[in-house]
């Protein structure tokens, strides 16, 4: 190496200096050397590197006028030409995540290495943790030098134009990329090996990445059924017969929206189910199996439901990804709401 | 969320389970006559919109078929 790394640092407006929420709009600004958390990050990355220069921009603006804010970052970047890029940490802040985020890319696009740090639940890592390194820190500034010390030796590799490895092994935030190596032993000693680890009760990492179930809140309970508007959701894969939207049978990407409004149950010679994970025949003589109408209107006449939402959803639940799921999910849920509807009943096969 | 295979629905975080007949006929039983068949899809019915008027904590499941009463919660540990 002919002298020491050059690093260009990314920090929002409250530690660039300038100011807190009310200066949240400022553009983008280029302060000599380090500024703020750029000094910890300068003895962080040691005698090899020197924080040349420090983008400052406000929040706000990076997401509001984010075009100009690229714009003015790249600028920044062609004219100093800097080995690696750092921006954050930004701890648990959503908007600051979400410029980093913007920084990194921005910085990439110009073939300019990056990196950046947050907490994995901050929006920024869902935004661009496939295509940006990301090193997870606390949620509050009190972690700063722990994630300083971790996210400094990653932008000293990647500012000498190295390539890292796996996540697990170099500690970011996994890309949820996948690529094809060569574990060095073949699958059945691993699991092997990791079954004996647990039965002596000895530490072991399993190769598939566990992803934990989203914790929803529960909704609070409805105060006065009488009065209430219930609707009904299923994953049974129920369609109208003969399947005239052309519903898939598993994987779908899309719901469908039905009306039910003139009907007083489901029969089955308007409706059948179409999903490829159980059998459908019992369903196809009763649609009520797995869509209650009938029910609800017995109920809606005697009072004890207040109504019965006019609009049914459904889809086939099967095969499906998590993340596509939960797109549906809030989708339905959104749709749900704004119909006024104050509890659904979602029938799930 | 009315569901056969519940432990699934628990273990996966939703708040209100209940507890349904079988995967291919989740509200009610068509091995039962047409009248028992519709008492239990309707008690099944009847325990949802109920667990839609109770607070819970987080994964709760109640049993159409818990004896002696027309719902009862267990939270999954």
């Amino acid at each position: 190496m002919s002298g020491p790394l050059r690093v260009v640092h990314y920090v929002n407006q409250f530690f660039g200096g300038i100011g807190g929420e009310e200066k949240a709009n400022v553009g983008v600004s280029v302060k000599t050397g380090a500024v703020g958390p750029g000094r910890a990050l300068e003895a962080a990355l040691g005698e090899g590197a020197r924080v040349e220069a420090t983008i400052v921009c406000g929040d706000n603006f990076a997401s509001d006028q984010a075009e100009d804010a690229v714009r003015a970052i790249s600028a920044v970047l062609d004219r100093l030409k800097p080995d690696v890029l750092v921006a954050g940490p930004a701890f648990a802040s959503g908007r600051y995540g979400l410029a980093c985020a913007l920084a990194c890319k921005t910085a990439r696009q110009r073939g300019v290495a990056a990196i950046t740090a947050m907490h994995p639940d901050n929006p920024g890592v869902a935004s661009a943790r496939r295509d940006t390194y990301i090193v997870p820190t606390g949620t509050a500034t009190t972690s700063m030098p722990a994630a300083l010390a971790a996210l400094a030796p990653l932008a000293l590799r990647l500012g000498r134009g190295e390539r890292l490895g796996p996540a697990e092994v170099e500690g970011y935030i996994g890309s949820g990329v996948r690529r094809v190596h060569d574990r060095g032993r073949p699958g059945y000693e691993r699991a092997l090996d990791m079954l004996l680890d647990k039965l002596h009760g000895r530490p072991y990492r399993s190769e598939v990445p566990y992803a934990a179930p989203e914790r929803v809140t529960p909704a609070p309970p409805i105060a006065d059924l009488s009065r209430a508007r219930i609707a009904m959701v299923t994953t049974g894969g129920l369609v109208r017969k003969g399947n005239p939207d052309k519903q898939v049978s598993a994987n779908a990407v899309r719901y469908h929206r039905h009306t039910v409004a003139e009907l007083e149950s489901l029969s089955p010679r308007e409706w059948e189910a179409y999903h490829a994970g159980y059998f459908n025949h019992i369903v196809n003589s009763n649609p009520n199996y797995i869509l209650p109408l009938s029910f609800l209107r017995d109920l809606e006449r005697q009072g004890r439901v207040g109504k019965v939402h006019e609009h049914i959803y459904a889809l086939p639940g099967v095969s499906t990804p998590v993340a596509v799921s939960m797109g549906h999910g809030r989708s339905i849920a959104e749709d749900l709401k704004s119909g006024g509807v104050e509890g659904a009943l979602l029938v799930a096969t | 969320m009315i569901s056969a295979i519940y432990n699934f629905a628990l273990t996966t975080g939703a708040n209100r389970v209940i507890r349904g007949a079988r995967i291919e006929h989740v509200c009610g039983d068509p091995t039962l006559s047409p009248e028992k068949d519709y008492a239990f899809g309707m008690r099944i019915v009847t325990t949802a919109l109920e667990a839609l008027t109770i607070a819970v904590p987080g994964p709760t499941l109640f049993d159409p078929m818990a004896p002696g009463k027309t719902q009862e919660a267990a939270h999954a540990s």
